[in-house]
């Protein structure tokens, strides 16, 4: 689809018209995507938020333009703020399946967070504080957005970010005592 | 806050670096001095980090520090800290040039386990990057060396490369590469060193030598042959594809061989893989060579007979050029319509495919023939071999890899082939459920006449 690969190139030089009109573009075909497979699995299959992404890159952006690195942070970035409202969405209405929905039986996946076992609290916790993140230390919470929601490995989002992968891992430890901190420093809110 | 938060995070991040409480505490008086309020929010820091426990904290990270893997040991700063945690180590770890986190680097060079001299890069995969490299001893020869990535120390993914070197070790057949050694490099990463296949893709091959048919058909079922060994091992390639089939030559005579089970799955195996993706913007299988059941999310229904098809879609390829459903036809439509695709739409049958194609002179230079003699030969009976592996219902395919192999003698033998165009009765029901309303509408005598018809073609 050249819309989306127009849109990527024209955020990257600075369009932020161009930027917000990505986001609705992805988040459709992330849910797309994310609705689809859950219509197809069996009931404790595991999904992984960075298949969606990456097959939502290549659907969007196809293969011709996986090597077009500059325009890739743009994508991601849209793609996580997309990933998170999807993930988050999954997480609420399993607690709330959980504790209060009674006998209903779950449908959909067990697990819908990354594959590296983000589990549902630590995904809604970090929901809570990632816009205190956000407004505390930006590179920061970009960083985390890209590993938490868009499920990329600390590395790879280092790529996209342009900074080295000892800084992402540096900086990835400061995010989670700041946000640790934030929730109250103890034991995580209880459901 | 009176101090801009960068400092905060500085200090936070290099106090982690420091290889013990003292250490720590030495390097927290010169960074905050006097300023009280600053060395507070540090230490708050630090201990909201040890404590964070399994906040946030997953098998599948290094460690910053030390670059070991696992849930990070939390350690109270004030507590001098033990051999066992490593959490604030000392040095910090070698990065390559790139920026990407290794214990140390395999470079060029580098002699793995003191035998195996690495040379060049010769292929990626998911998982693991293929060097060709030197062999010192025992004896000296080339062979290709697959080593994990680093960053990919996580248990499933160990595991996973473990599966694929058993797979391979259970392997002894002529036609697939021998994995000769296994092991682990100096900073554990496991390796293992199989056959060097000094050849190209299978399609090359015949291009290159403008195979007719029937060579590649004789080059083609060794190739199931292979494919029928591993399955009796139990074990399901699941990526069969010209760069994985390579042909050699051997003392002048062209030997394929099959390459590179990463994606293989062992049947009677516990480990699972659920995962699609295998690497950065990268898709488990090839979209070309995927099998109906392949093509849907729901990865743990594939058997043997998803081999088959993926062999016919490369017979398919040998006799008209092309698979079934190209690189360019798939890229046009996006992933999800890719799979629809794949399990719903009835291909062209390879003599179509060859008549409809806009470079047939050059596809019928390629196999030894002229454009209209070839798709002569193509029509009928290797047509029917060709689709009776594609079928979309895996129970009308070839049952076995062997099965596929003795239709393909059998033709090359002048025999009768078991491969047969779907017979009049069920072409009838396919096209009745397709349009049923025009059917009932015409009534029974019409029906029974158009099936009679159909029946024909």
């Amino acid at each position: 689809m050249s819309d989306i690969t127009q849109l990527l190139e024209a955020a990257a030089i600075g369009d932020r018209k161009a930027s917000a009109e990505l986001l609705p573009l992805v988040y459709e075909e992330l849910r797309q995507l994310a609705s689809a497979r859950m219509a197809n699995e069996a009931p404790n299959h595991t999904l992984n938020a960075t298949a969606l992404v990456h097959e939502a890159y290549l659907r969007l952006v196809g293969t011709a333009d996986v090597a077009r690195w500059d325009n890739r942070g743009h994508f991601f970035a849209a793609a996580a703020e997309a990933m998170r409202r999807i993930l988050v969405d999954h997480a609420r209405r399993r607690n709330q399946l959980r504790h209060g929905g009674g006998r209903h039986r779950v449908e959909f996946p067990e697990n819908l967070a990354t594959k590296a076992t983000t589990s549902e609290d630590d995904l809604l916790a970090v929901d809570e504080v990632i816009d205190r993140l956000v407004a505390h230390d930006l590179s920061v919470a970009e960083l985390v957005k890209l590993h938490v929601f868009a499920g990329l490995t600390l590395e790879q989002a280092a790529e996209v970010l342009g900074i080295s992968a000892r800084t992402a891992y540096r900086n990835w430890a400061y995010a989670r005592a700041w946000m640790f901190q934030q929730l109250g420093g103890n034991e995580l809110p209880t459901k | 806050m009176s101090t801009p938060p960068v400092d905060v995070k500085s200090i936070f991040e290099k106090a982690l670096e420091c290889s013990d409480p003292s250490a720590r505490a030495a390097y927290l008086n010169a960074a905050c001095g006097e300023n009280a309020t600053l060395r507070a929010q540090v230490e708050g820091l630090l201990v909201a980090l040890e404590r964070a426990g399994a906040f946030l904290n997953r098998e599948s990270e290094p460690d910053p520090a030390t670059g070991a893997f696992g849930p990070v040991e939390p350690v109270s700063p004030h507590i001098p800290a033990d051999g066992v945690t490593g959490t604030f180590a000392s040095a910090p770890p070698a990065t390559s040039e790139t920026g990407s986190y290794v214990a140390r680097e395999i470079s060029l060079g580098v002699v793995i386990d003191g035998k195996y001299k690495l040379i060049e890069e010769i292929g990626e995969g998911g998982m693991g990057t293929v060097f060709l490299a030197q062999q010192t001893e025992p004896v000296k020869r080339l062979v290709a060396v697959k080593v994990i990535k680093p960053g990919m120390d996580s248990k499933a993914v160990l595991a996973r490369f473990e599966a694929e070197r058993q797979a391979l070790a259970m392997m002894d057949h002529p036609n697939i590469a021998r994995v000769l050694d296994a092991g682990a490099t100096e900073d554990g990463r496991p390796f293992f060193v199989m056959e060097l296949v000094k050849g190209v893709p299978i399609t090359k091959f015949c291009d290159d030598r403008k195979l007719t048919p029937q060579q590649r058909l004789e080059l083609f079922v060794p190739v199931c042959q292979a494919i029928q060994h591993a399955h009796q091992k139990g074990v399901i390639h699941r990526d069969i594809k010209p760069n994985n089939v390579l042909v050699a030559l051997y003392d002048d005579r062209p030997v394929p061989k099959v390459i590179d089970f990463g994606v293989a799955k062992a049947t009677g195996s516990q480990l699972t893989d659920h995962t699609l993706v295998t690497g950065f913007g990268a898709v488990v299988g090839t979209p070309e060579y995927m099998s109906p059941e392949q093509a849907s999310f729901n990865q743990m229904d594939v058997d043997t007979r998803s081999d088959v098809y993926a062999l016919g879609i490369l017979l398919y390829e040998l006799l008209a050029g092309w698979p079934p459903f190209s690189r360019k036809e798939l890229e046009k439509v996006g992933l999800l319509e890719i799979f629809r695709v794949i399990r719903e739409q009835e291909p062209l049958r390879p003599s179509n495919k060859l008549s409809t194609a806009s470079g047939l002179p050059t596809l019928a230079a390629n196999r030894g023939t002229e454009p209209r003699r070839l798709t002569a030969l193509v029509r009928g009976e290797l047509d029917w071999i060709v689709m009776k592996a594609l079928e979309k219902d895996r129970g009308r395919r070839y049952e076995t890899a062997n099965g596929f192999a003795a239709d393909v003698q059998r033709y090359l033998a002048g025999e009768a082939v078991q491969a047969v165009p779907p017979s009049g009765w069920y072409r009838l029901r396919k096209m009745y459920r397709r349009n049923r309303g025009l059917v009932l509408a015409a009534g029974l005598v019409l029906f029974v006449l158009v099936g009679g018809v159909i029946g024909k073609i």
